[in-house]
This record gives structure tokens, sequence and C-alpha cells, in this order.
């Protein structure tokens, strides 16, 4: 079994910066803005070839719904 | 290879047809009286993918990190992905067969489309957009099935209410997947031969409150209360044309990858959740509207659902989702509350349920990939899950998406022929047990990470 969250630790000075950085955004916490940037670094390494285009994944999920596979 | 092996594979067909009515299919029953056979626990959650993979890896949807058809991406709100072949890396029975220089045939296992390089001979299934597309392996090998058959049937249209143009579409796209299996069977080099009729599961989509007189929509006498039965002697003849054709000493299995059940309806599980207070609107959908089209207010919201033959339902967390409200220290807490408030539920005339709900990073050994917070099968699949919105009721007596008179059911059947030791038993089985007996019949080292058993 894998808890679901799990804590890291970052310097003081940094979380600060943070806390200034996210004052009057949508972001509602410090965990919060870090979870983001994070993926957003790990997904620019990650990118997946693109196996449907827009038209042909719309088509695909028409499809699926028209099964009821989803919603 | 000292044996062949040959895996037909009937989406969604429940033994209470196959096997408790196998008098009806002299080819099925030759075969159940002359092997193993009985029902076949599916995997979790029990959905074409990721069962047919689960089936053909020997691992459970956590290790291969997918749920169903679609997945968000990562813990966006509105960016999701549908499961292709390229979302599968773990390895497959027909690579141990690779392996050791055995050949393969695969026809229409889903997920295989995009093609992928096999040792063997593949043609992708019905999550392929249209024949303009490359969907065999090799690339060759379209040209010479379309000159041959005209274009593959991939899947039917799902989208009109005329029953006699999807019948005759499903007996269409069959008898064309038989006559290119028989194709395939006879003029390429196999030892592994593997395909998947998805004609069953449409059939009975399509027309199962014709047939199941518990069905809260079956009427007595109608035109196609035999069109389900009548589509399975076809296939069984179909079936025993095959077994001529496989050869006398192929081991045969005749499986499928969950059951299938009358549908007593649809849950709203988001609109369930708008008057739990847990997610909150910031307009007023239109009925029908999809989640995803619709503007959520995120500061408030902490919990939202996807449908489908089962609910995953989705925490709004703080440092975790974008804009997240629960704390992470209160999110098992948050689960919890929500898990015995999901068991509450009652059906539309207050009858309790039997409701199964799955804590995925608990459940499974291993969680990857993305992964909802819960998926909860309401009453025990009978009641789908709808995730749209703009319903003046919880219950809707039909697929909020179309029509559809069927739902999952956990399990599905098998029957285990072997010509050269013929043995009738019954003997239940889990669907990770198929790839080690595959590859145990056909003389091969079964890897340590396929924890199934061999069927005996």
């Amino acid at each position: 079994m894998e808890k679901e969250f799990t804590a890291v630790s970052i310097p003081t000075a940094l979380l600060k910066r943070v806390e200034a950085a996210i004052k009057g955004t949508d972001v509602s916490s410090v965990s919060s803005y870090v979870a983001k940037v994070v993926q957003e670094a790990l997904s620019k390494g990650e990118t997946k070839p693109e196996v449907f285009s827009q038209e042909d994944e719309e088509k695909v999920k028409d499809r699926l719904k028209a099964l009821g596979y989803i919603d | 290879m000292k044996r062949k092996f040959l895996i037909i594979g009937l989406d969604s067909a429940p033994s209470e047809i196959v096997i408790d009515r196998r008098e009806e299919f002299p080819v099925l029953r030759r075969l159940i009286e002359g092997g193993a056979h009985g029902k076949m626990r599916s995997s979790d959650p029990p959905i074409t993918i990721p069962a047919w993979m689960v089936m053909t890896t020997g691992k459970d949807a956590g290790r291969l990190g997918l749920y169903g058809f679609r997945h968000r991406t990562g813990y966006a709100y509105d960016k999701m992905w549908i499961a292709t072949s390229q979302a599968f890396k773990e390895r497959a029975i027909w690579d141990v067969v690779g392996d050791h220089g055995g050949r393969s045939c695969l026809v229409s296992i889903p997920p295989s489309y995009p093609p992928r390089k096999v040792p063997g001979n593949l043609i992708s299934c019905f999550i392929t957009p249209d024949n303009e597309k490359d969907y065999t392996y090799p690339k060759e090998l379209k040209a010479e099935i379309e000159a041959k058959f005209g274009p593959y049937m991939f899947d039917v249209v799902f989208r009109t209410e005329d029953r006699d143009e999807i019948l005759k579409e499903i007996y269409a796209m069959t008898a064309k997947r038989f006559d290119v299996v028989r194709y395939l069977m006879k003029t390429k080099p196999w030892d592994f031969f593997m395909f998947v009729e998805i004609g069953v599961d449409r059939v009975q989509h399509a027309f199962w409150k014709y047939m199941d007189k518990d069905h809260h929509l079956y009427e007595p006498g109608n035109k196609y209360e035999n069109a389900i039965v009548e589509y399975y002697k076809y296939l069984d003849g179909r079936i025993g044309e095959l077994l001529a054709d496989a050869g006398d000493e192929t081991v045969v299995l005749v499986i499928s990858d969950h059951g299938a059940k009358r549908m007593k309806g649809a849950f709203c599980i988001n609109e369930w959740l708008i008057r739990e207070g847990d997610l909150v609107l910031k307009a007023t959908p239109k009925k029908g509207a999809t989640i995803e089209k619709t503007p959520i207010d995120w500061r408030k919201t902490k919990v939202w659902g996807w449908g489908g033959y089962y609910a995953r339902l989705f925490f709004n967390v703080e440092g975790r989702e974008p804009q997240g409200i629960i704390k992470p220290e209160d999110y098992e807490k948050e689960r919890e509350a929500m898990i015995e408030r999901l068991l509450a539920i009652k059906g539309p005339e207050g009858e309790p349920w039997a409701t199964r709900i799955i804590k995925p990073n608990e459940y499974f050994a291993e969680v990857r990939g993305d992964y909802p917070d819960l998926m909860v099968y309401f009453d025990d699949l009978y009641w789908r899950s709808a995730g749209t919105l703009g319903y003046d009721t919880l219950y809707l007596r039909e697929n909020d998406t179309g029509p559809d008179d069927a739902v999952h059911a956990q399990e599905g059947m098998y029957i285990l022929f072997d010509p050269l030791h013929p043995a009738s038993r019954r003997k239940d089985i889990d669907i990770t047990d198929v790839a080690p007996t595959v590859l145990t019949a056909l003389g091969l080292p079964v890897p340590a990470d396929m924890k199934g058993k061999v069927i005996a």
C-alpha cells in the first residue's frame, strides 16, 4: 500500500519566496505551487508522441461515449 | 514450440449464456464436456481496457497503470488522454513467445492501435479512428486483407435506435472477422493465435432488455427476444470451422474479459456530489452537460466524478490539484467519510445497494499511472454511473449517453480445451491465471512477475 502524500524538505528561504509569489493569486498553498512547478518540469522531459489528431481523438471519444464507456 | 495455442476472445460473454445454455451451442458444448470451464474473475476494473491486457500480461490494473479507456492527464482538471497500445509497457504472452522464436497472430485485441511491432502479425482494434490509418503490423498486411475482404470492420455504429440495422452490422462485422481470422490461420505461421470478437459485447448492449425477463424494460413476446442467443449460435458454428482450421493438437481457450448483466439504471454521481455540497458549479448546466464543459468553482469543490460502467471519484487536494482545497493531512479522513456516505446510498425505491468501493493506492500492491482517488461500483455494477449534469433526479433508467441495456459483471467465463488431454471439470479462475497457463502449455517459462496460477 502506498500513502498518497509524503513530505519533502525545501529551504525556508525558498518557502518564503513562494509565499510571496502566490500572494493574491489563485494558488491555494505553497504545496500546490511546488507540486504544479515540479509536474510541469517533469512533463517537459516526458513528451509522449501524439497518437490521435484532435479530430481523430474527438471521433474516438464520441464512439466511446455512444458505447457507454465514458460520458 | 511443441504445441500451438488459440485464444478465442468473446468480449463480455457471461457464463450464464455460454456455459449454462451449452445445450444450444453444440461446438462450445463439446469443448465444455472435454475441458476445464467456469467463471473467470475479471480485473478491477472489469472493463475491456484494461481487462484484455491484464489477461495477456498477467499484471493487474495498478501495475499496468490503466483504469479504463480514459485517464486524467496528471492532476489537471480538464485534460484527459485515451489509452492506446502505447500505454501498455508490460510484456505480454506474445512477447515471451517471440523471445523463444515463436510467432503470433493477434487480431483486434483492445487496445492495439496504433499497431505495434510484434513477433508475427497484428490487426488493430476498435479504437482505430478509421480505415485510412495504418492498422496492421506489418504495414503491408492491411492491403493484403483489404484486397481479399474489403475494408476491415473494427466496430459497429451505436448511435441509432434502429435495432435491425445494428443487428445486420454486427453480423457483417463478425462474419468478416472470422473470415479474416481463418485466412490468417491458414496462411501465416503461428504458435499463438488470439483474437477478440467485439460483436458479443455490442449485441448484448443492444438487445439485453429484449432477452432478460428481469430487465425493467423487458416486454414478453418481443421481436428481438432471441437475437442474442441466435448470435451465439452463429458464433458457435463459426468457432467450429476455426477449430478445424486450428489443428488437432492446438490447445483452445474460449474466454471473455468480463461478464454482462441487466442494467438497472444510471446513478448521477455528480448530481449527488452537488447535492452533498462537495461539487460546486459556477453556472446552471443544461441537461446532459459533461463535467469537462461545465464551469466549476474549484475553490469550493472537494470532489468530482467520472461516469461509465463504474464511477471514478477525484479529490481536490491542496498541493496536488491546481486549486486544491482539501489539506493533505485531511485526505484520508475525507476519503473515509466519502466512502461511508457512498455506501449509504440506496436505490430509487429505498432499496439497499451492494456497492463496492476500492481505494486504488491501498488495493493494488503497486499503483502506477493516473489513478482515481476512489473507484465505485454502484450496487455491484448493476447501476452504471452518469457523470453528466442537469438532471432533476439522481436515478436515470437509461444510460445518459445513449441506449444501453446491459452493464458489466465482475465475472466472465472460460473454457480451456486440450484435445490431447480431454477432461471435463468445473473450476473458477482469475483473469491473471491465463498468461501463465498459456505459456506453460507452450512449454515456455513463466516470468516471475506473472502472479496467476496455471489452470490445472
